[in-house]
């Protein structure tokens, strides 16, 4: 899309202040991982310090991405499009605004009361009560200004767009509020087993019922502006969102195979899992045969080349994941890094890219002018590419390694010196991505505000 | 068709699956999981739940699972975890990752100084260990991450537990009754039909050289790097690692070496190797140690059977 340069200034704080929140907090957070890929390799160097070990700094590292960088850069398209699509302004400008603010003290509290320990144990939902709160508030904020705005809205018709960012605020409010039980505000968990099932519902749908249709609606949105294709088929978005919601929902407990859960979950969640191939092809076969023949048009627009790659990440990922699934190939892919490069691919390779995409695009609107710097934003898309590239390279083989020796009889401890390198390859891999995390602000930040291009 | 997908109709229909959904996959297994307590059950000490609020605090869920699956091997593989066991966890630590190993049974695995040893310094009784040190917590907060620990398994825990303390009796009287009777002590622990059995391999330039890397990666921290027992973990450690160069003249065979390194000397801080080490390696160490720090070896004396066929 040549004229992507030629936008009208269209003023939206609202998503500017969500951009700025997601670039600053992906340099952050790509920050906090490299720091904790470092302590599995040299344990012992910049040791001791109590805010920043291992077990406080993954937990950090793991929420940044999630709600710091992925969740704000795929809203901030929203606070964009929702509004386009609808023909009609935000409702708030001023809620959305403030919003951002709460959104940022909220990450911010987050990660302060980690670091101290405030921690309530339970991957994903580690955020203790008053910061539950917050987080329901913020996405409750959220929800009421883009509803509003479709409320108001002077196109009769709701894009497919707007249905996936309803579906992924109102349902993480509510899936947020459940699986942190924060009904018990003291350990915001349930006893024993069905504890883990409730865990792991709320963390798979954090990726299905959050990352996932905020990042389809990006795409969705994207995709047939710059291929300047119709959509290739709303039967397939229909199908597509709806099968997402039936299916996605009931899988968490693949996270649970191997422990005592009943088996009849077990049954619900592999198939389920297999079963996922539904929504996602439907998304996939609807968005690629849109670009059909229009490859060279998304090469040429930075926006469209970071969320076409994003769903071929959300390709691999997927598969993967239904593999996984398998109770024979999780015997090896459990407990150990494989785990770790799927969970890279997919928040980054897929989620995280899109959420580029979707904030490369609506850039030149927001400041009226090209980008600051289009190599610089190419620079930042092969340093991820590259880097999550090599993350799944590596972190698949380690995962291997440690999977297939385990099961061979080896001890956890025999295997460590084996590994060591491909922690080593880890952090370099991670060196470009964190390389990208860092231009991409400067990137962003240069074209908001010191952006010399001339105002169109 | 598209026409029908109003907000309302989308924001309803999706609280109406997730409903179903929460229904089905959430409240329907909740009231129906069976919460009984499992055969080795028991309620957790106010030091145990002090242990757990650190182990929680700290991130320890990240790099270990409590969880044994039917085909492990490693720590704690004697038993696979039950729905029963967690009947009290809020939350329940099942964890997602071992980068560490699984700790479902690791209550008595070590006496309680290994385990200060090692949350001070993990490379002082597990060279290779890339656990992060946890000094910074202060000692009374690492004696109660100890007590939670040790409560892993519980009444299971309990009795490996009740082992150690025997037996951590015994060692140190033996310890303080000074060298020549620590060592008689030692030695009469093992099996006579193990004392009279030298290393039936020859003490190789190779199988010195394996030893010596095998003392490095797993005994260094403990009986240091001239195996006179001053590594790194010794003076957290009672009775202190074994001062290999008193053993000269001691009538120690490479059996003896063979067996305390299989089984180990439970009550002491000495772990038992035969998990992590296979046969050949254990007598690869032990002509390292008998060579370089005992300096008396009995390698491939008699009486010795048929050469092995790899032999030169
Ligand atoms: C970076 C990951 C990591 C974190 C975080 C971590 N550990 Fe470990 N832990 C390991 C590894 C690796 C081993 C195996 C090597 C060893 O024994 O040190 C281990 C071993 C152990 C063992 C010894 C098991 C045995 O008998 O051999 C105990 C006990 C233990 N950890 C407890 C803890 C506790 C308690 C915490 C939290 C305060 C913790 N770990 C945090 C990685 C970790
Ligand atoms: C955590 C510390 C620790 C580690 C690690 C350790 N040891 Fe020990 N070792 C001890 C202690 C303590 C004793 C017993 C001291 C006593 O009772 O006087 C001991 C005793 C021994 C003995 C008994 C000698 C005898 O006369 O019975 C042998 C042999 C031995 N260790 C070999 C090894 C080897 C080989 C390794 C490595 C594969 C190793 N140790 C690792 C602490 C350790
Ligand atoms: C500099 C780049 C990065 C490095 C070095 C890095 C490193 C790490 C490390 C060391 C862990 C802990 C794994 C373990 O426990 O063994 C982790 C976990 C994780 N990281 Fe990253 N990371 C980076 C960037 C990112 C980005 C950009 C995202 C997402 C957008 C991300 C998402 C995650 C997730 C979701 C987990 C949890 C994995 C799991 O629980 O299985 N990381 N990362
Ligand atoms: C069809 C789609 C998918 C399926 C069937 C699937 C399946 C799985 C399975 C089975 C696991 C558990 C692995 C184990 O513990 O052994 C897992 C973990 C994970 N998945 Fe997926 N996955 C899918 C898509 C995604 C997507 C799109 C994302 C990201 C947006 C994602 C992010 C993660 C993360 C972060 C974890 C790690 C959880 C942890 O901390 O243990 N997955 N997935």
């Amino acid at each position: 899309m040549a004229d992507h340069a030629a936008h009208a200034l269209e003023p939206n704080p609202t998503a500017r202040a969500f951009c700025l929140t997601s670039a600053f907090w992906f340099a952050v957070a790509t920050t906090a991982g490299l720091w904790a890929a470092g302590y599995l390799i040299a344990p012992d160097f910049m040791a001791n310090i109590a805010y920043l070990q291992f077990g406080r700094l993954r937990p950090i590292h793991v929420n940044l991405v999630l709600f710091g960088f992925v969740t704000p850069g795929l809203l901030a398209a929203a606070f964009y499009y929702v509004p386009r699509l609808t023909r009609t302004e935000l409702f708030s400008q001023r809620l959305g605004v403030l919003t951002a603010w709460l959104w940022n003290l909220t990450v911010t509290v987050g990660i302060v009361s980690l670091s101290l320990g405030f921690s309530q144990g339970r991957e994903y939902a580690e955020l203790v009560w008053p910061v539950d709160m917050l987080v329901v508030l913020v996405f409750a904020l959220v929800g009421v200004n883009l509803i509003m705005t479709v409320h108001r809205r002077r196109e009769p018709v709701l894009y497919v767009s707007i249905w996936y960012v309803f579906a992924a605020v109102v349902l993480t409010a509510l899936t947020y509020a459940l699986g942190n039980v924060i009904w018990r505000p003291d350990t915001g968990a349930l006893l024993g087993i069905p504890d883990a099932i409730l865990l792991w519902f709320y963390g798979h749908n954090i990726f299905g019922l959050l990352l996932t249709p905020l990042s389809l609606g990006v795409a969705y949105y994207v995709i047939p502006i710059v291929t300047r294709n119709p959509l290739y088929s709303h039967t397939l978005s229909l199908l597509g969102f709806w099968s997402l919601l039936v299916v996605y929902t009931h899988i968490g407990t693949h996270h649970l195979l191997q422990v005592p859960v009943p088996t009849w979950l077990k049954v619900v969640a592999i198939v389920d899992s297999i079963a996922m191939v539904i929504p996602v092809m439907a998304f996939l076969i609807n968005i690629w045969y849109t670009a059909r023949g229009k490859l060279g048009e998304i090469h040429a627009d930075i926006a469209g080349k970071f969320i076409f790659t994003g769903t071929i990440w959300y390709f691999f990922v997927s598969i993967q994941g239904s593999v996984m699934a398998l109770p024979q190939v999780q015997r090896i892919t459990h407990f150990n890094n494989w785990t770790v490069g799927h969970a890279h691919i997919g928040v980054l390779g897929f989620a995280g890219m899109i959420a580029l995409g979707g904030m490369y695009f609506i850039l030149p609107k927001l400041s009226g002018k090209p980008l600051y710097s289009r190599f610089l934003a190419d620079l930042q898309y092969w340093l991820v590419l590259i880097g999550i590239t090599g993350f799944l390279v590596i972190l698949t083989t380690v995962g291997l390694i440690q999977g297939n020796a385990w099961f061979n009889g080896e001890t956890v401890y025999r295997v460590l010196p084996e590994i060591h390198l491909y922690y080593v390859l880890r952090l370099s891999a991670g060196l470009a991505i964190l390389s990208g995390a860092y231009i991409g602000l400067y990137n962003m930040v240069r074209t908001l505000f010191f952006n010399p291009g001339v105002q169109a | 068709m598209i026409q029908r997908m109003t907000p309302t109709a989308v924001i309803l229909g999706a609280v109406a699956i997730l409903s179903a959904v929460v229904f089905v996959v959430i409240i329907w297994p909740n009231t129906t999981v069976d919460m009984t307590p499992s055969e080795i059950f028991r309620e957790r000490t106010a030091e145990e739940a002090a242990g757990r609020k650190l182990y929680i605090a700290n991130g320890c869920v990240y790099c270990h699972s409590q969880s044994i699956r039917a085909f492990d091997w490693g720590h704690g593989a004697t038993r696979i975890a039950q729905a029963g066991d967690y009947v009290q966890d809020e939350p329940i630590l099942l964890g997602s990752a071992r980068t560490g190993v699984d700790l479902s049974q690791e209550g008595g695995e070590h006496p309680d100084d290994w385990h200060m040893a090692h949350f001070i310094n993990p490379r002082w009784t597990r060279p290779n260990s890339i656990m992060p040190p946890f000094e910074h917590l202060g000692m009374e907060n690492l004696r109660l991450l100890t007590r939670y620990i040790q409560s892993l398994g519980m009444q299971a825990a309990d009795k490996r537990m009740q082992r150690q303390a025997f037996w951590k009796q015994a060692s140190t009287k033996a310890y303080e009754a000074g060298i020549e009777a620590n060592v008689r002590w030692l030695s009469e622990t093992v099996p006579q039909g193990w004392r009279d059995i030298p290393t039936p391999y020859a003490a190789s330039d190779y199988s010195l050289a394996r030893g010596r890397m095998i003392y490095q990666g797993f005994c260094i921290g403990c009986h240091g790097p001239v195996g006179d027992g001053m590594g790194d973990a010794q003076p957290h450690i009672y009775p202190p690692p074994l001062n290999f160069t008193i053993l000269k003249g001691r009538g120690i065979s490479g059996g003896l070496i063979y067996y305390q390194v299989m089984n180990g000397i439970t009550g002491t801080a000495m772990p038992y190797f035969k998990k992590e080490l296979e046969s050949q390696k254990i007598w690869d160490v032990g002509n390292f140690i008998a060579a370089y720090f005992i300096d008396e070896l009995d390698a491939n004396g008699p009486p010795r059977g048929i050469d092995a066929a790899y032999e030169p």
